[in-house]
């Protein structure tokens, strides 16, 4: 697995066990498709969830521009991008 | 500004010294022009009822003044879902919304409020699942602002909201305070902990002291990373659903400041309130009167509509309390509504809108008592409609979940979801706890599989009903592109469940005649059949795809002659 593939797949595990997505395995989640509302159906509950995940295990902290994070959590590639951007371990 | 009762228009009051606030805050005394903007749109419109739905706390509260000012009173929806809107479109007289066109005309003088007239009218989900409504006088809402203003005197303040004024709380605490003692206030993306600690250091870098208005999905999820030292709250505000006393402890560390917590309802207003570091008990508000009937609340209140208020009559409520001498402890609900996210979910609605589904039979929700607070269902279908891999759950999900997303708030839609034959029963013939934590065991334990129901089919003989949780702890690295359930899992499981059904010890011997015929994969959904013979019991794993495995548990010698 390239860098790329392993950090798309390690987003996708913290997805699922931070919050608890029982039914969703990393393939179930495509890349592009919306993480909330229709797509994974997350919700604003699991946007704070995942700031804090994001936190812990790679030390981003999110802006304080709200419009900014939510175009974060729009889909796991542009997730993905603000890890790369952003990661300080 | 001195506080100023709501009934006196607080927000005509002339303020006492103008300090500018960046862009994201709004006060009274910049607002007017658009209030007074609404009111000479308004003139040319119906009275009466106004549908107001407006995330953003300015442009809501200078529509809100407008409608109070010309004697209207506002519909506060507590979402915009369109089948809310249409719903409630068809019960008003209007809808306002967006920005006032421009003034054409001067507006004629602002009407003086009449205390006993309706000022709000709010939506909750009933125990029912029927919405609702509460019609709100100024004066029930002035009586509670207050009160408020009595416990939590404020004066160089400024209010920062993280919770919606479409509601009770939010609507008092997080627009009307502020109002009534002529300080700043914000809210609307304030509601994720970045933006609310940047305003915080703004109300800081203004000598402000800010209060905080929050509830307990974003206080129990506070990140540690922010400097909160030094854009603490002064105080903080929790309502919803009680604080953890865990969260409680560690947002009063966090923040060094108070959290005092409120505790009411739409319909009754604040009931009491607490601060947990102090007291686990709550304090009736100032005004309030409470006592235990019958182990549950009623009350007497300033706050309730002067109709359920007359001599001798007591307000009952469907929370269990106990007393003590500071005042009562909160035990739970005495009916079927939930708290998700410090919304109130009628469990009975969301099985009634999931049984109107085509092909479920039945339909059970559940308040697991999980950290994090969402919604389990137990869903009946026909056995051959079962979803019997993980593709077709996911599907099935899916699809339910698209169907409930019309009909019920993203948070209210069950996160956890049991599919089985019939609703299991104790026996009694009821769904109680202890099926509810065996169908929703797997959730905390990654070893065991899905329990999904079983039954005894004669003497020694019994079917139980599993599915393999996708997080199973046992598919990691078994193997990395394509997860099996390894075979000692499933005798393992055979042996634990074998246990548990024939209710003795089974003293695992050795296992033979073993045969794997199918792989067993993340998802799949199973039936084990289990037989009871002298010296052995026999197992196998089927689906409809056909026999998975099988084998035979030999017991140990002292069971053989026993």
């Amino acid at each position: 697995m390239s860098e790329t593939q392993q950090l798309s797949h390690d987003l996708k595990c913290m997805i699922i066990e931070t919050l608890e997505l029982e039914d969703i395995t990393p393939e179930d989640i495509d890349d592009q498709a919306p993480l909330f509302g229709e797509g994974l159906g997350l919700d604003s509950i699991d946007a704070l969830e995942l700031g804090l995940a994001l936190q812990k295990r790679y030390g981003i902290k999110l802006d304080a521009e709200a419009e900014d994070t939510r175009r974060h959590f729009e889909s796991l590639a542009a997730l993905q991008a603000l890890v790369e951007e952003r990661r300080v371990n | 500004m001195s506080y100023t009762s709501l009934i006196h228009a607080p927000w005509r009051a002339e303020p006492d010294n103008d300090t500018s606030m960046p862009d994201a805050w709004c006060q009274a005394s910049e607002l007017l022009p658009r209030v007074d903007a609404w009111r000479v749109w308004l003139e040319e419109q119906p009275k009466g009822r106004w549908l107001l739905f407006e995330p953003d706390p300015a442009a809501f509260t200078a529509a809100l003044l407008a409608l109070w000012e010309t004697g209207r009173s506002a519909v506060l929806a507590s979402d915009d879902r369109d089948e809310t809107m249409t719903h409630l479109t068809q019960q008003v007289d209007g809808r306002i919304q967006g920005a006032p066109p421009p003034a054409a005309s001067t507006p004629p003088p602002p009407l003086a409020i009449d205390a006993q007239t309706e000022a709000v009218v709010l939506y909750t989900s009933g125990s029912t699942g029927e919405p609702a409504m509460h019609a709100k006088s100024f004066e029930q809402l002035a009586n509670e602002l207050n009160c408020h203003a009595e416990l939590w005197p404020m004066e160089h303040h400024a209010v920062i909201s993280q919770v919606s004024h479409q509601h009770i709380y939010g609507l008092l605490t997080g627009i009307l305070r502020p109002l009534c003692h002529g300080i700043p206030f914000c809210g609307a993306d304030s509601r994720y902990p970045e933006p609310m600690a940047a305003r915080l250091g703004e109300a800081r870098a203004t000598n402000r002291q800010p209060l905080l208005v929050s509830s307990p999905p974003q206080l129990s999820r506070l990140p540690e990373h922010i400097d909160w030292q030094s854009s603490a709250p002064w105080q903080v505000l929790s309502s919803g659903a009680p604080l953890s006393r865990a969260d409680a402890r560690r947002c009063e560390q966090l923040f060094q400041a108070p959290v005092i917590e409120i505790y009411g309802s739409t319909e009754t207003g604040g009931i009491a309130w607490r601060r947990q570091s102090q007291s686990a008990a709550w304090q009736p508000m100032p005004g309030v009167e409470t006592r235990e009937t019958d182990g549950l609340l009623e009350l007497r209140s300033p706050f309730l509509p002067r109709e359920y208020q007359p001599p001798g009559r007591w307000w009952p409520q469907q929370d269990r309390i106990e007393t003590c001498t500071e005042g009562f402890r909160l035990l739970g609900r005495a009916d079927r509504v939930a708290k998700v996210a410090g919304k109130r979910i009628s469990l009975t609605a969301i099985e009634g809108h999931l049984t109107q589904l085509s092909q479920v039979e039945a339909a059970h929700c559940c308040d697991l008592d999980r950290r994090d607070g969402r919604i389990g269902v137990v869903v009946a279908l026909p056995g051959d409609q079962a979803p019997w891999d993980h593709e077709v759950r996911r599907q099935l999900i899916r699809q339910m979940r698209e169907q409930l997303s019309t009909l019920l708030e993203a948070v209210a839609i069950p996160r956890y979801w049991r599919f089985v034959e019939r609703i299991p029963t104790n026996r009694q013939g009821k769904l109680d706890r202890a099926e509810i934590q065996r169908l929703f065991a797997d959730l905390d334990n990654e070893r065991s599989a899905r329990w999904l129901g079983e039954s005894t089919n004669g003497e020694g003989q019994c079917c139980i009903t599993l599915e393999v949780p996708e997080r199973l702890c046992y598919l990691e690295g078994h193997f990395t592109d394509f997860p099996l359930v390894p075979g000692v899992v499933l005798v393992q499981w055979a042996v634990e469940h074998a246990r548990r059904s024939f209710n003795e010890p089974v003293e695992f011997r050795g296992v033979e005649r073993l045969k794997f015929q199918k792989v067993v994969r993340p998802g799949q959904r199973l039936v084990l059949s289990l037989t009871r013979k002298a010296d052995s019991i026999g197992f196998s794993y089927d689906s409809p795809q056909g026999r998975h495995a099988a084998g035979r548990i030999r017991l140990a010698a002292e069971r053989l002659n026993g």
